[in-house]
């Protein structure tokens, strides 16, 4: 063996043990905090439980009725208002009542039935009953109006078949056609899957963002960066050490939010490869952080820090596919969209997670988060080397 | 209490933020530019559903049904495919998110009087938007089905066509909208945002704000100092929730102004019961920088105490009416539900203090609770 080749080997692991004592250091530090920790452990675990429990569809909304009618007629369609969607929630006598539920929010909707309903269904004139929904809430209110729509249009179509003298046998010999709806991926569609799932990649979008920001500028701030810099340590074994050791407890979270919640209490299947989703998470908490590592730079103290990663990660958590549907948005939000890390990685870790598609299928994406990861990290890393150079 | 030392402490408060240049114009930046980006930004209207085709029947009775759906603006028709073999990858990739499945034979057996199934499959990955297009799906063929239905009639009975569509749908739904009559989301997006908003950014101010003199050590300088924990906290704070409160009436602007919602209560109620909603998220910075001993704990403290339950228990994007018993409970816990109803009350229902009286009642108590859990845990001795 040459000197000047045991002299390279000798430098590289003087380079890793400076790496490892570093993560250490970080690791401990954090370790330390125990407010710190609880608040990390708490993210990964009750918060994605609570996440969990919240239901999307509509549930229960009140329903109040003004039945002008009061035959068997008007009756059996009041009594097609049921859970899980709708509930009953009395009669009222008169319009301004109805009115004034719906302003108090103690009605989500009111159904009102004319009179001679039953009258006109027999005579087989047509009919009209009016709906009147409070759509305050956008979500709430289309939901009931297209569920309304279809209780409505299903009565009106049996009472027609019966009209007619048709049973539901008799319907063999008419020409429809049977809807057979499959919902593949969720055949149940259980919010808990989607929802305990979107909690998580929030929460390690959160804190890829903000620990390594906040480690990168607590030293600004207490001052130990001129500790570092006068030690033989480059700018880079200051920063990388920050970005492994918050990755390793961003993984390792993850690893238990997986196994304890998400596949442990809601039974969500873990269709694709569990390595190919570590490695992605992996990859794009380095994107995250290169962010925060950008954002430390700018600031001299961990308020404005705070202050700006907001505002940089609540639009990237918000627009991120997720909630809003990147196909309805407008065409400059779409676009932005395309440039949001957290878009890739919601739809490669669904389609992992749920769907079990592996890299044959999802090359595209994974190319996109790495291109963007680099590019953002490498960015992150420049920044930060620059800003000892003056 | 003695308002001179609450003046100076206000005033040494005020001016660590003036010269904190970046962190002030942050203060005003943040809320305004979240306002523009979620204002511009969260649609949550179902359309555009990308889906594929797969038509093993190709006649023209098929092509009419395929067109119900390529016409639609809630779908985006991608192309059709071959096999059924093919539909897997494209969903697995979200490609599309909904596939037809017409089966051979379609016209055949509909002329011939013979029910025909067709299948239709939906991706169920994000469940908001899959009980969106599967409604959708289902009143198409509704519609499809009620014509070939009519067209059967008036064949079988000999009645008119015209007839024969008013017998089928013998009942017509009138659906009305109120508060909101076009279902624009913007308009209640806006009111919502202002709760969002001003949910998060003052515990964060407040928060740091004080963990920092904590972190530094120059809130010594107050433990040997005069000044009492009601003159700190009050001193301290005032600066916070004056800028909060700027931030209510820039906000209140942005959204009459740059998003065009109606306001239609009263300004004066709603403006009241806004600064008691700030001073609540105040609170809640104010008693988390009690606990936290590190900046960055607090941070992270703030995000669990505020980000999630705004995302998930404010109504913003999950309503809180079709929570299940549990998650109801925890929206109930949080100040930003009540203040949601008080703001979506005030812009578009006009309602105020007669209706809304005991969500501000809510807010007033919650503030208060803060407030003075926050003087009984401050102690000017430092316990070890």
């Amino acid at each position: 063996m040459t000197h000047s080749t045991w002299n390279s080997s000798g430098s590289i692991y003087l380079w890793w043990s400076r790496m490892a004592a570093m993560t250490s250091k970080e690791l401990l530090q954090l370790a330390r905090d125990t407010l710190l920790v609880l608040a990390v452990l708490y993210l990964f675990t009750l918060d994605i439980m609570m996440a969990g429990g919240v239901k999307m569809d509509l549930s229960k909304a009140t329903v109040v009725v003004h039945d002008a009618d009061h035959s068997p007629a008007s009756r059996e369609l009041i009594y097609r208002f049921q859970q899980p969607y709708f509930q009953l929630g009395g009669e009222i006598l008169d319009q301004k009542e109805g009115i004034r539920l719906l302003d108090q929010g103690k009605a989500l909707m009111v159904l009102d039935i004319p009179p001679r309903f039953q009258h006109d269904l027999i005579q087989g004139r047509p009919t009209e009953v009016q709906v009147r929904i409070d759509t305050s809430n956008t979500v709430l209110g289309t939901l009931a109006a297209s569920y309304s729509g279809q209780i409505i249009g299903q009565y009106g179509f049996d009472a027609a078949l019966q009209r007619m003298g048709l049973t539901a046998e008799g319907l063999a010999a008419v020409p429809m056609f049977v809807d057979r709806h499959r919902v593949w991926y969720n055949p149940n569609q259980k919010d808990s899957w989607f929802m305990s799932i979107s909690e998580l990649l929030t929460v390690i979008t959160v804190l890829a963002m903000m620990l390594p920001a906040a480690a990168a500028v607590r030293e600004k701030e207490r001052g130990t960066i001129e500790q570092l810099l006068v030690s033989p340590l480059t700018p880079v074994q200051i920063l990388l050490p920050k970005v492994v050791a918050m990755t390793l407890v961003i993984l390792l979270g993850t690893a238990l939010s997986l196994t304890l919640v998400i596949k442990g209490i809601f039974h969500a299947p873990m269709k694709g490869s569990l390595p190919l989703f570590f490695a992605v998470t992996a990859m794009y908490t380095f994107t995250m952080s290169g962010l925060g590592l950008f954002v430390s730079t700018m600031s001299r103290n961990l308020a404005q820090a705070a202050m700006m990663i907001i505002m940089i990660m609540m639009p990237i958590i918000l627009l991120s596919g997720a909630w809003t549907p990147p196909e309805a948005m407008p065409v400059g939000i779409r676009q932005a969209m395309y440039i949001s890390p957290l878009y890739y990685y919601i739809e490669v870790s669904y389609d992992i997670l749920l769907k079990g598609a592996g890299i044959g299928i999802l090359w595209d994406s994974l190319l996109g988060l790495s291109l963007l990861g680099s590019l953002v990290f490498g960015f992150g890393v420049w920044r930060f080397r620059r800003q000892f150079r003056s | 209490m003695k308002p001179t030392r609450i003046k100076a402490l206000a005033y040494k408060e005020w001016r660590e933020i003036l010269r904190d240049r970046l962190f002030l114009s942050l203060a005003f930046i943040v809320p305004v530019s979240m306002m523009l980006i979620f204002g511009y930004g969260i649609k949550l209207d179902v359309e555009n559903i990308p889906f594929a085709v797969l038509d093993q029947d190709r006649t023209a009775m098929s092509r009419d049904y395929l067109h119900l759906f390529m016409d639609s603006r809630y779908f985006d028709y991608k192309g059709h495919v071959q096999s059924e073999r093919e539909l897997e990858p494209l969903l697995a990739d979200s490609k599309i998110r909904f596939a037809i499945i017409v089966p051979p034979n379609f016209q055949e057996n509909l002329k011939a009087g013979r029910p025909v199934a067709v299948q239709s499959l939906i991706d169920g990955t994000f469940p908001f938007r899959t009980s969106t297009s599967k409604g959708y799906v289902i009143a198409i063929n509704n519609a499809f089905n009620g014509k070939l239905l009519a067209g059967f009639i008036s064949r079988k009975m000999g009645v008119p066509p015209g007839q024969a569509a008013a017998l089928v749908e013998p009942v017509k739904v009138q659906l009305r909208y109120l508060y909101n009559q076009e279902i624009k989301s913007l308009w209640s997006i806006a009111p919502t945002m202002m709760m969002f908003i001003l949910l998060m950014t003052p515990p964060f101010l407040t928060a740091l704000g004080v963990v920092r003199e904590k972190e530094n050590g120059s809130i010594y300088n107050i433990y040997s100092s005069t000044v009492t924990r009601a003159e700190f906290l009050v001193g301290k704070l005032l600066p916070y929730l004056g800028i909060s409160i700027i931030n209510v009436i820039i906000l209140w602007l942005m959204a009459v102004l740059v998003f065009a919602a109606p306001f239609k209560g009263d300004p004066l109620f709603f403006f009241l019961a806004s600064v008691i909603y700030v001073s609540c998220t105040t609170g809640i910075g104010l008693l988390v920088s009690l606990f936290a001993r590190t900046q960055v704990a607090a941070m992270m403290i703030t995000v669990v105490v505020t980000i999630v339950p705004a995302v998930l228990y404010s109504g913003l994007l999950v309503p809180i009416a079709s929570m299940d018993a549990a998650s109801q409970f925890e929206a109930h816990l949080f100040p930003a539900m009540y203040y949601t109803d008080i703001a979506l009350g005030s812009f578009l229902k006009g309602i105020g203090m007669g209706q809304l009286w005991g969500r501000v009642g809510a807010l007033l108590f919650y503030s208060s609770v803060l407030w003075i859990a926050a003087y009984l845990l401050f102690h000017k001795r430092v316990r070890t």
